[in-house]
């Protein structure tokens, strides 16, 4: 398996922490290199959004069943808990919680998920989300491993809170907003490309995230501009404007 | 107003022909600031129109002044300590922004934050109801029950607007004029249009075409 060694992912995170750089494709990459790095099957993050409702931010497949899966924990499950006591969150067998979080367990089960594990995201006392790992083989994470999953989860919360003078409540506002606000245009933007394209909604993201590389844009941009009409990123005959 | 914990609030919002409109404040006060920000063209509310909430404990601070040289005098003049300016927007749809005012400088609460947040988005479903006759005395049904956080209204959106043609904005009306036509919940609604099982035709609601 081409694994990533741990240094190079901190080395990779670090380097994608200078100036101008894209928050989402970051926790994109960080919920990947979670999946590789711990074993397990699927990584998401979620993030407050200030009234105290989780929402999904970045996730390692853009799968919509995982993605609502996520998203569920708005309600119940895991994250939710991690959420709100700030400590993390594990559960090795799946068909044990049905009692706890009824939905949560169904819905898990129904993508084929056996394990799941909840790490908060804290910015000193306050937590800010957390993150999301699922597995489809029953088992605890090891010692180690929650570790590094913790580890994995202050890199997300430093990175999406890059500015230095991050205490004041202004700027976490505005940043944890930002973050949020990227992810629902980027949604939007899924089903511009989805629907011009005639690809599903997965495809679509990949096709964005090939596409913001390519251009060494934002996804976020990118996906401004795509909901506006000033981008097409579609092949075929160049157009400048939509429909 | 007072579960933020401001004195003064406004909604001012975004038209294609104009840079701003006002449509609503709470006092003098905030219709004057409202009025400034609209004649200087600079302001926390004009940063908020077009990026994030830009939230400025005390205006009279020197990186106020740098960033507003105009506004920022002004404002304090015109009796403001604090502005709280937030961008009423769903992803690419852009409607306007929440301006709230308060004569005393300091931070907004985590509480009151968060309250300024759900009037925010109060304002947004007002916003957005306005422009469909079917969204009288539904917004009971925001933001819990809009489903807004689903991933699959914001793909959903996406996709109506290119099989109608229309902005982000007419998409997502469209959606929640057909949901509660149906009286459906908006996140199913939108499963099916994202799983090509429902599609929306050119008037958003059957039996109400257009031709």
């Amino acid at each position: 398996m081409a694994e990533t060694p741990l240094a190079d992912v901190f080395v990779e995170m670090a380097d994608t922490l200078v100036d101008d750089f894209d928050v989402i494709e970051f926790l994109h990459v960080l919920t990947e290199r979670c999946v590789e790095l711990l074993g397990v099957s699927a990584a998401g993050l979620l993030l407050t959004d200030q009234r105290d409702t989780l929402q999904v931010v970045a996730a390692s497949s853009e799968r919509t069943r995982l993605l609502e899966l996520f998203q569920l924990q708005t309600d119940q499950g895991p994250c939710l808990d991690s959420f709100r006591s700030g400590q993390p969150v594990s559960v090795a067998d799946l068909t044990l919680t049905t009692a706890r979080w009824p939905r949560f367990t169904a819905a898990a089960a129904e993508v084929g998920f056996a394990a799941v594990h909840a790490l908060p995201m804290r910015l000193r006392s306050e937590v800010i989300g957390a993150l999301n790992l699922f597995d489809v083989r029953p088992g605890a994470l090891d010692e180690d491993k929650l570790r590094i999953g913790q580890a994995l989860a202050g890199v997300a919360t430093i990175g999406l809170l890059q500015h230095r003078a991050i205490h004041r409540r202004d700027i976490l506002t505005e940043q944890l907003q930002t973050a949020l606000h990227s992810r629902v245009l980027i949604e939007q933007a899924k089903g511009v490309l989805a629907e011009r394209l005639q690809v599903d909604v997965g495809q679509a993201f990949a096709i964005l995230r090939a596409g913001a590389r390519s251009r060494n844009r934002r996804l976020s941009e990118l996906s401004q501009a795509i909901v506006d009409g000033s981008e097409r990123l579609a092949p075929g005959p160049a157009a400048d404007r939509p429909g | 107003m007072s579960v933020a914990g401001v004195d003064s609030a406004a909604v001012a919002v975004l038209l294609d022909a104009t840079p701003r409109e006002l449509v609503y404040a709470t006092d003098r006060t905030a219709s004057e600031l409202e009025d400034l920000a609209l004649t200087l063209g600079e302001g926390p509310c004009v940063d908020a129109t077009a990026g994030g909430p830009v939230l400025v404990a005390d205006l009279t601070v020197p990186e106020c002044r740098a960033r507003w040289p105009v506004f920022a005098p002004a404002a304090v003049l015109a009796g403001a300590g604090a502005v709280f300016a937030l961008p009423l927007r769903v992803g690419g749809i852009r409607l306007g922004v929440l301006d709230l005012y308060r004569a005393r400088a300091g931070d907004l609460g985590a509480e009151q934050l968060a309250d300024a947040l759900v009037l925010a988005d109060a304002a947004c479903a007002v916003l957005l109801d306005d422009a469909t006759r079917y969204g009288a005395g539904r917004d009971d049904q925001w933001p819990e029950g809009s489903g807004l956080h689903h991933p699959e209204v914001h793909q959903a959106t996406g996709m109506i607007m290119v099989q109608l043609g229309v902005t982000a904005a007419v998409a997502l009306i469209r959606l929640r004029a057909y949901a509660y036509a149906q009286d459906r919940r908006l996140r199913e609604v939108a499963a099916d249009v994202v799983a090509r099982r429902l599609r929306l035709g050119p008037a958003g609601i059957p039996g109400d075409r257009d031709e």
